[in-house]
């Protein structure tokens, strides 16, 4: 069963036939976990890298911003039984249009708002497909933990 | 030149909008209409008049009692608001289809031009510029030449993408370089064949590269920063991606952050649920969150 994870949303499964998708990551960004013991498997798509700009929006919908987003992923994945240490993170999307004065960066600094939260939890990622100017579309198996990213070029295995 | 010639025949040949649309948008557009002018602009389209009066009585409104006239709805929700609605309805036939060159499925284009329409208004709220109205219709408006190109661009996508890979351009210089016509060009075009405002048409042909304007256009701005909010946010993003440049000469003209970007962003996406739920039968998400009588937003 597909469940498709719009913009701001997230998805935490123990269903081993779900298949979670998010599309049109620009420079939002797309990070996959899965437990392969405790088969459990999750989806963000975040938008904005630090909930202060909206702590109201960040009550009602905190996978809108990684910091508070981030966090309540992994939370609900441990309620189903899942374990940071055997946690593997996938993570895609961070695009930039082609502006040289780096003026435009959410996606710059979406990326880095997630290796700090990662970095002060000892998350380590264990593949990314990140920056550049494409629309990417993120997939994960939870069966068996297959994550891919789609781009203009094709689809490939992260 | 077979190909150009093709691409301006199209121009001729598609739909025109209809008159009261056109009406509607020169009067709403001048800051000095009155209210009674823009229910003389709709009220002898039965269609236009039966539809904003069905959509004001919907569920997704909850006023208390029924609305029966234009009148009443345009007091009760304001200009915008009947703009909005009229405005939707009529684009959303045209931008609704896929536009597989732009590797754009069906209602993508379309949740595009909502998003970048809502978000021009909501900068233009943000710097107290007056022309809101216009905005919304020049940021539903901007991306209408990719109804025209689709089937050329899907025909020389490879070279365009290949363009953009390895020669660093833009999009839409890529497809000005294969096509002869970018999409922001060919819009134009068709708003001049529409006689839209020039003040809008304007907007479409510079979206992409506002510091193009002499002297500087504050709608070419907005509407470049909007489109910039909804490309970087991924609302209706296609397969051309992030790949046009972005001018922060636009940002600093107006004095505005990227934290003020961030914050339209965040009420784009929430105005544009909103907005989307209104076309969806049944919409269950509208069911928890109506919009209260007299909010004008």
């Amino acid at each position: 069963m597909q469940h498709v994870v719009d913009i701001a949303d997230m998805l935490v499964t123990n269903d081993p036939d779900a298949v979670l998708i998010t599309h049109s990551l620009g420079s939002c960004i797309g990070v996959t976990i899965w437990d392969p013991e405790a088969h459990v498997g999750g989806m963000i798509h975040y938008m904005l890298p630090a909930s202060s700009i909206s702590p109201e929006k960040a009550k009602t919908q905190p996978a809108m911003f990684a910091d508070t987003g981030i966090p309540a992923m992994f939370r609900a994945a441990y309620e189903l039984g899942a374990s940071k240490k055997r946690i593997v993170v996938k993570v895609a999307g961070g695009s930039m249009l082609l502006d040289d004065k780096g003026t435009f960066n959410i996606g710059k600094r979406n990326y880095v708002a997630l290796r700090q939260i990662f970095w002060k939890n000892g998350v380590l990622i264990d593949g990314e497909d990140v920056g550049g100017s494409c629309s990417r579309t993120l997939k994960l198996k939870v069966g068996d933990g297959t994550v891919t990213v789609k781009k203009r070029d094709g689809e490939a295995q992260l | 030149m077979n190909r150009i010639q093709d691409i301006i025949g199209r121009v001729k040949e598609i739909k025109p909008l209809p008159g009261t649309v056109i009406r509607l948008i020169h009067v709403v557009n001048d800051p000095l209409s009155t209210i009674d002018q823009i229910v003389e602009a709709i009220r002898y389209d039965p269609v236009v008049t039966g539809q904003v009066l069905r959509i004001v009585n919907s569920a997704f409104f909850s006023f208390s009692r029924e609305i029966t006239s234009l009148n009443e709805a345009l007091r009760i929700l304001g200009t915008l608001k009947v703009l909005q609605i009229v405005m939707a309805i009529h684009t959303n036939s045209m931008l609704s289809k896929e536009q597989h060159g732009y590797g754009l499925p069906p209602g993508k284009l379309w949740q595009h031009s909502v998003g970048v329409a809502l978000a021009s208004a909501a900068i233009a709220d943000h710097l107290r510029d007056p022309n809101r109205n216009l905005l919304f219709t020049a940021g539903l408006l901007h991306d209408i030449g990719k109804v025209i190109l689709n089937e050329y661009v899907a025909t020389e996508f490879a070279e365009i993408a290949r363009r953009v890979a390895e020669e660093k351009t833009s999009f839409c210089e890529a497809e000005h370089q294969v096509l002869g016509f970018s999409h922001d060009e060919i819009g134009a075009q068709l708003g001049e064949k529409w006689q839209l405002p020039p003040a809008i048409i304007q907007g479409i042909r510079h979206h992409h590269n506002p510091n193009a304007v002499d002297p500087p256009d504050p709608l070419v701005d907005i509407l470049h920063l909007a489109d910039c909010i909804c490309l970087m946010l991924g609302i209706g993003l296609g397969a051309d991606g992030l790949d046009y440049r972005a001018d922060e000469g636009a940002m600093a003209r107006h004095g505005l952050r990227e934290s003020d970007l961030e914050t339209i962003g965040i009420q784009v996406l929430v105005e544009l649920q909103r907005v989307s739920c209104l076309f969806e039968e049944g919409c269950l998400e509208c069911e928890g969150e109506k919009v209260g009588a007299g909010q004008e937003k």
